[in-house]
Order: structure tokens, then sequence, then C-alpha cells
């Protein structure tokens, strides 16, 4: 641990402040595009520039929003769609981690299974939504396997690279010492491999939102893109947008999260 | 004897060709003796102590190995950065299943006889590449091996940290009584630390010259002083054809 000196010469006070003040204005600049984009938008909807049929417009979004929660919908639109993205996040980065391991654990399996992963990596996933619907019906279940089908892949070859960059001379050092399969991997690859992993979950965090909505605009009767298909298809574009923010904080917090557990993660490793 | 080598070739084969990386390889090193193996880059050095350890099976010839278990001493020190120092040391313990609390007291007494009781808890990113290196060293003693295969142990470690190193790896051995087979490509560390001097040629690596060394009461600081040790580099660079 280095110890904080809290006796600093002049020069680094400058710095310290130069650094601070640095800090500070991105996050003004930061929040004053936000505003002027909300504002502009609002103002051009109410002096009637933009058609707020078409556009909608913050006010009008953040109406349907305090709607919606009043009705008692809007967390039952918001839960749904967390809990669906939540366990087609962790099936898929869970089933990813362990199939990188199996192909890991045998090159030869790992050779044999390479092009399918390449081809379904390749393939647009929402071509398997007829499939999904007729195989598993229109409940969460067909949702959920989108998810899982959409970020699951990159999990497995995130994970892969993530080994396949372990140092050698570690993996020399282990066998020297007489370290099976097991062994390697609990004592080598998978500490090794953690900052693969928190990157694996970060990429996996986004692709289980695609995953998610896509499945909600193939099938559903409710959640977050239930609320923007239906919106779309009677034109309350009100409701298009609302459900859109509500998407953009929940994205985003989600993306913090996991953000904020690498962090802990990585500190604690020193 | 610790381990004899009698007649050993080994060939690496890839999908482009085999490549002999020894041939015909002959030589002893007995208990408690140091014997360094000096090569020019590439010949097949690493090959040999692989060889030695058992991770890879000859070609050709034979093996044999007295009793005691064999440890390892890398190029890098190979520490791993998310285990504290003490952890590190306890690594092969773990591996061995040998995690014991007498064989953790032993591998902790170890630690602190050779200056590292300061250290235990803190991280290697903390500790200087020369500590490392010694971190490095004791974690191989910590299972309890009687020969040390060394691998260029001190090759990353910049010129002055190097000497110190060095001196430092070949005291704590001999205070240990180990036996310690090292392979370098740098004749004046073979020299200072080693007991006998084996040459190799270049790949396929094979015994050009066999060199007890006796000068310099076997300590490498006195050695590098001593007259003979300038007389030994000249014929051992001969024999390299440097």
């Amino acid at each position: 641990m280095k110890h904080k000196n809290t006796n600093y010469s002049a020069d680094h006070a400058r710095y310290l402040k130069r650094t601070k003040r640095g800090k500070i204005v991105v996050h003004a600049v930061r929040a004053l595009i936000l505003a002027a984009l909300l504002g502009m938008w609002e103002l051009c909807a109410q002096t009637g520039v933009f058609d707020p049929f078409i556009t909608s417009s913050p006010s009008r979004a953040a109406k349907t929003i305090a709607d919606l929660a009043a009705a008692g919908t809007l967390f039952y639109h918001i839960g749904i769609t967390l809990a669906e993205t939540v366990a087609g996040f962790a099936i898929a980065v869970a089933l990813g981690y362990s199939c990188a391991v199996l192909l890991w654990l045998n090159e030869r399996v790992r050779a044999i299974f390479e092009p399918y992963i390449v081809v379904l990596n390749a393939l647009p996933k929402i071509a398997l939504g007829p499939l999904i619907i007729i195989w598993m019906g229109t409940g969460y279940t067909a949702i959920i396997f989108m998810t899982v089908l959409v970020s699951i892949i990159v999990c497995i070859m995130n994970m892969l690279a993530g080994f396949a960059a372990v140092d050698k001379t570690k993996q020399l050092l282990l066998r020297s010492m007489g370290a099976g399969r097991a062994a390697m991997l609990t004592k080598l690859m998978m500490p090794a491999s953690l900052p693969a992993f928190m990157n694996t979950l970060k990429v996996a965090v986004g692709l289980a939102w695609i995953g998610s909505i896509m499945g909600e605009y193939i099938v559903s009767r409710a959640g977050l893109g239930y609320l923007i298909v239906y919106g779309g298809q009677v034109f309350k574009l009100d409701l298009v947008m609302a459900a859109t923010f509500i998407l953009c904080l929940l994205a985003g917090g989600m993306y913090a999260i996991v953000a904020i557990i690498e962090r802990i993660v990585v500190k604690r490793r020193g | 004897m610790s381990v004899r080598f009698a007649g050993v070739s080994y060939a690496y084969h890839t999908p482009s060709g085999e490549t002999l990386a020894v041939k015909d390889l002959t030589f002893e090193v007995d208990d408690g003796q140091f014997v360094a193996v000096i090569g020019p880059s590439g010949c097949g050095k690493s090959t040999i102590l692989s060889l030695a350890a058992g991770l890879i099976s000859p070609s050709s010839g034979k093996i044999e190995r007295g009793d005691g278990q064999f440890g390892y001493m890398l190029q890098t020190d190979a520490l791993f950065p998310w285990r504290t120092v003490e952890q590190n040391i306890f690594l092969p313990l773990e591996i061995k299943r040998k995690n014991t609390p007498e064989m953790k007291r032993n591998a902790l007494m170890l630690a602190e006889k050779y200056g590292l009781a300061g250290f235990l808890k803190k991280s290697p990113a903390q500790l200087s590449g020369g500590m490392r290196q010694r971190v490095a060293l004791i974690r191989t003693l910590a299972a309890g091996p009687q020969t040390l295969l060394l691998d260029e142990p001190f090759s990353a470690l910049d010129y002055q940290t190097r000497l110190a190193v060095c001196d430092d790896v070949h005291d704590i051995i001999k205070k240990e009584k180990k036996t310690a087979l090292l392979v370098t490509h740098d004749i004046s560390e073979a020299i200072a630390l080693s007991d006998k001097v084996i040459a190799l040629s270049s790949r396929p690596a094979r015994v050009v010259g066999e060199h007890p060394v006796t000068f310099g009461e076997g300590s490498p600081k006195k050695r590098r002083e001593c007259g003979e040790f300038a007389a030994l580099f000249e014929a051992l660079r001969k024999e390299l054809g440097i």
C-alpha cells in the first residue's frame, strides 16, 4: 500500500487543482450537452418546429412515464424486461464460461467446434426468430433463449482468448510442480483470466439488452420492448420515447454495476 | 547421483518437420553438486531441464534420477500477482497436496531465514526484481525438492541486480545443501556458480567439454577475482566457438 502524502509542494498543489478542474469541466459539459439536447427538443416541440405527434417531446414522455406509474404498469413492464435480461445474461455468462473451459481443456474438441462457433457468431440471431417462437412458445423462455443466444458466443470467444493469453511460463511452472488439469484451471487459468472475465461481463451486458429487446420485438405480451413495438404500431410516439428513456437508464445502470464490480475486484487483487 | 543422462537424444515434432534438439547427451550431476550447462542461445538448453524434470521423455537414450524431487526455477520469477508473497510460496505445497501446517511452517521458516519476513503479506508488485527472484527461489524450495533446475533464472534482471541475485541464490542453494542443474548462455555466470561446467555445441546439442571448477573456495565473488577465472573463460569461449 502506498501512503498518501498530504505534504505537497506548491507545484503539486497546482497540479492537483488542475486535474480536479479538468474533471469538473468534463462532467459539466456532459450534463450541459444532455440538457441542451432535451431543451432544444422540448422547445422545438412546443413552438411547432417539430410535430410532437411524430417526435414526441421530453415533457410528453415524462408525462407518459408518470401515467404508467399511476396506472401501476410501469414497474411491471420494467420488471419483466429486467428479469429477462438478467436471467439471459447470467445463463449466457455461466454457460459461456463453462463452454470455454471445456474447449480449453481439450484442444481437439476446440478444433472440432471452432467452425460451428464461428458460423453461429456470424449468423444474425434474429433470423432464428420464427424457429424460436415455434419451438419455445411465446412465453418468457423464448425471450431468455434469444438473450442467451445473442450473448453466449462472445462470452465463449472472449474467455477462450483470455485463457490463451495466460503466461506460458506460469503454465510451465505449474506443470513442473505436477499440477493436473483441475489445479491448472483453479490456481492459474481462472485467476489469471479474471480481467478477461470482467471484460466479458461488460460486453455481455450490452448484448443481453440487445437480445431481450429483440426477443420482445418478436414475441411478447409485456416489457419495455413490447411497449416500444406497441407504441410504434398505434403511433403513440410518447410511449416509444418513454420506454426508450427507461431502457437507456436501465442499460446504463447495469453497465455501471458491472464496472463497479470490476473496480472492486481489480483493487482487491492489488 | 542426482540425475544421469546416458546417450540422450530428443527431437521436436512439428507439421513442417522434426528438429533434433539434443543429440547423444551424456553427463552426470552428483548429489549436492552445482552443475552449469552452457551453450549458444537456442541450442536446446531448456529441453535438457524439461528432460531432467521428466516433463518430456527422451526420443532415445536413458535418464536416471536419484531420490528426491525436482524444483524448477524459470527465466522470469513467474510470481502470481494476485497472491501475496506468502501465498506464492505456498503454491507448490497446494499443488502437491502437501499443504500441511508443518510444511507451511517449514516454508515460512525458510522465508524468514532468507530475509523475507517483512514481505510475506505484500504483493509481488511491491518488490524489487532481485527480491522477487529470491521469493521465486524460496517458492521452489518450499516443497522440499532435493534438486533444483535453474533455467537462466537471472537473465531477466539488469546487470547489477544480476550479480547480487546470482551470489544470493548460490549462497542459499549451498546452505540448504541442494543439488542444482543450471542452464545459461552466460559463461562467467556458469564459472562463478558451479562445481562443474558442461559446454554444449549449437543445435543439436552435444557435450563439447566438461570442466570441474575448484578454485575460489566455492564463492562466486572470490572466483571472479581469481586468475583462473579468465583462463577458464577463454577455454570455454573457444569450445563454444564464440
